[in-house]
């Protein structure tokens, strides 16, 4: 009897048939993971009101102190506008660290990490769609903390290149997610010294990338980091764009070079992140460690 | 509920005669042996939790990072302007970076127990329900990330001093006053990890930020690396006002007394309040005493209403997926 079966608007004339996808199948469903994977991080910015004290208002207050360090040694007022662009940047690395880097670690915490496995999507397709909502998220929390700090510290900004500041920022967004990409991945065969590699990415990185000073200061450091670090090349070409009156140290490559650097940092992660996550899948299986919590 | 426990605690002590089902016949409790027992399992528990993910060198290095990356990332920032500010405020920084770190360990530590035990591993309803007093484990919890803290901020000074030039001469050093101010400022930073541990009682998904947030903030008004001389006045209001102003003054006069004040200097909210330049010793450890006591006082009251509306509301118990 060969009767249509309609298994999940999959239509065939048996199971097997019904699960041999067709492409653009696999396509629209890959792409409602993302928008699915996504939609929690957009959605909590209207459901959790709090992050808006939490996550803006606190945070502005830590970036003040730092525009107050240059005040109390009467530093150029260059070196404000510096430290707000630091504070805004911040946003995304903290979001690239705790809600894509350390993710798959809590998803597996809370019995969800076998259950993206189980589904039928490509595994890349929740990390772009953390990625997304993720930038969404932290973009409002950079916006507003780049408003506040610049109406409340007079920042005047001196940019000659708008496209080009919106081309490196749209490329270090993709870079710094990138490498979110590939550390979640390889974060998914971790117990909880993912948790403190967390914590050692953040004041370590924030020093190396100059985040509140020119990173050519730091000589060979600061080079290696912005061949390096995306966070260290954003901050360094978006400062050489938006404040051009500004004097800076040389040392770091014009931003133009910077944006190139920022594409293959882009281009070499997300790669690496889709090798490393097949790699460290295969490995986290054998050891049986993809369902292992709290360890 | 604490039949078990205390039939435990007591031990050698139970009647002979109490046959296992008589269980109003209670043995004496020894409440206080109780709940220093309880305070120092939920210590051992929160180091091994902090600390058996890894071997001690890895645990060491990943301690000491942070509060070394966050007092270099000032040093460098010292750097660039130049001056005669270089000098004049390393060790002002340095040893303001370095206590931060102990503030940072100490407001975070019982915020995330809380969230650790209801979120993560889901534990936090038993641990409500045993024999032991709620708040005992909780500080338990916290001081063991607070050791963590403490031992960062010292290897931070410890680098300061062999590395970034910071002065450090045992004989000049204000022991008494160091050990007071230690003390003091200690207590008051449990106080308020305390008061972050109830409000995380009543939060959600957002929690997990909500210390380094608090601590964040704190960062501005306590002038651990500038003076509050350079804010507007209502600030230096709640700067003067914090334990922590106070304790981190009373520990750079005592380490180094060259320190510039952070809390006094021309133009200050002090200065117009006192008539005085800079407040002498005695006043500075007087203000941390009675600062870091009505924060304490108030911190135990918030923590108090918290947990028994979390306990009315179901929240023990209530995951948030964060």
């Amino acid at each position: 009897m060969s009767t249509r079966l309609d298994l999940v608007g999959r239509s065939g004339t048996d199971p097997r048939s019904a699960s041999a996808w067709t492409r653009r199948q696999v396509l629209m469903t890959n792409l409602r993971s993302i928008r699915g994977r996504a939609y929690p991080r957009y959605r909590g910015l209207l459901r959790e009101k709090s992050w808006v004290m939490f996550e803006i208002l606190l945070p502005f207050l830590s970036t003040a102190a730092f525009v107050f360090v240059y005040r109390a040694l009467h530093a150029p007022e260059q070196y404000v506008g510096f430290v707000v662009v630091g504070g805004a940047m911040t946003a995304f690395w903290i979001n690239v660290i705790w809600m894509m880097a350390n993710q798959l670690y809590w998803e597996k915490s809370q019995g969800n990490l076998e259950l993206y496995f189980a589904a039928p999507m490509h595994f890349m397709s929740i990390l772009f769609g953390m990625a997304l909502g993720g930038m969404v998220m932290s973009s409002t929390r950079a916006i507003a903390i780049l408003v506040i700090a610049t109406t409340i510290f007079g920042v005047t900004f001196a940019v000659e290149q708008w496209l080009l500041v919106v081309a490196v920022f749209v490329a270090t967004l993709a870079a710094l997610y990138g490498v979110g990409m590939v550390l979640a991945s390889v974060f998914l065969v971790w117990g909880r010294e993912a948790f403190h590699l967390g914590q050692f990415l953040v004041e370590p990185v924030y020093f190396v990338s100059g985040l509140n000073f020119p990173v050519a200061r730091l000589g060979l450091v600061g080079a290696l980091s912005v061949g390096l670090i995306p966070l260290a090349t954003g901050l360094d070409a978006m400062r050489q764009l938006v404040f051009t009156d500004a004097t800076f140290p040389v040392g770091t490559p014009a931003p133009l070079v910077e944006l190139g650097i920022l594409l293959v940092m882009g281009v070499v992660s997300i790669l690496a992140a889709r090798w490393m996550l097949a790699a460290m899948e295969r490995r986290a299986r054998r050891d049986g460690r993809l369902t292992v919590r709290w360890q | 509920m604490s039949t078990v426990g205390t039939a435990g605690a007591a031990g050698a002590s139970r009647p002979s005669s109490a046959g296992p089902g008589v269980l109003a016949e209670r043995a004496p409790v020894d409440r206080r042996g109780e709940g220093v027992r309880s305070f120092w399992t939920a210590v051992r528990l929160g180091w091994q939790m902090e600390a058996n993910w890894t071997d001690p060198l890895l645990f060491f290095i990943y301690s000491v990072a942070k509060p070394v990356a966050a007092a270099l990332i000032l040093v460098v920032m010292l750097q660039v302007v130049g001056g005669d500010a270089t000098a004049r405020y390393r060790s002002f920084v340095v040893i303001g970076t370095a206590l931060w770190s102990v503030v940072l360990s100490g407001v975070a530590g019982l915020a995330w127990a809380i969230l650790d035990d209801r979120e993560r591993y889901r534990m936090l309803k038993y641990v409500y329900v045993s024999p032991s007093d709620f708040l005992v484990v909780l500080l338990g919890r916290g001081v063991a990330r607070l050791g963590v803290g403490s031992a960062g901020a010292l290897i931070t000074l410890v680098i300061g001093v062999l590395v970034l030039g910071v002065p450090f001469d045992p004989a000049r050093v204000d022991w008494p006053v160091l050990i007071v101010a230690t003390v003091l400022g200690l207590l008051s930073i449990v106080a308020l990890g305390l008061l972050m541990a109830a409000v995380c009682l009543q939060t959600r998904q957002e929690s997990w930020s909500y210390p380094d947030a608090f601590a964040g903030a704190l960062y501005l008004v306590a002038g651990a690396v500038f003076p509050l001389a350079v804010l507007p006045a209502p600030i230096q209001a709640i700067g003067l006002a914090m334990p922590l102003t106070w304790w981190i003054e009373a520990m750079r006069r005592a380490l180094d007394p060259a320190n510039p004040s952070a809390i006094g200097g021309d133009g200050s909210l002090f200065q117009s309040l006192t008539g005085q330049v800079v407040p002498g010793t005695a006043e500075v450890l007087i203000a941390l005493l009675v600062t870091g006591a009505i924060v304490t006082l108030a911190a135990a009251g918030v923590f108090r209403l918290s947990s028994r509306r979390a306990k009315e509301q179901g929240l023990l118990d209530r995951t948030t997926g964060s």
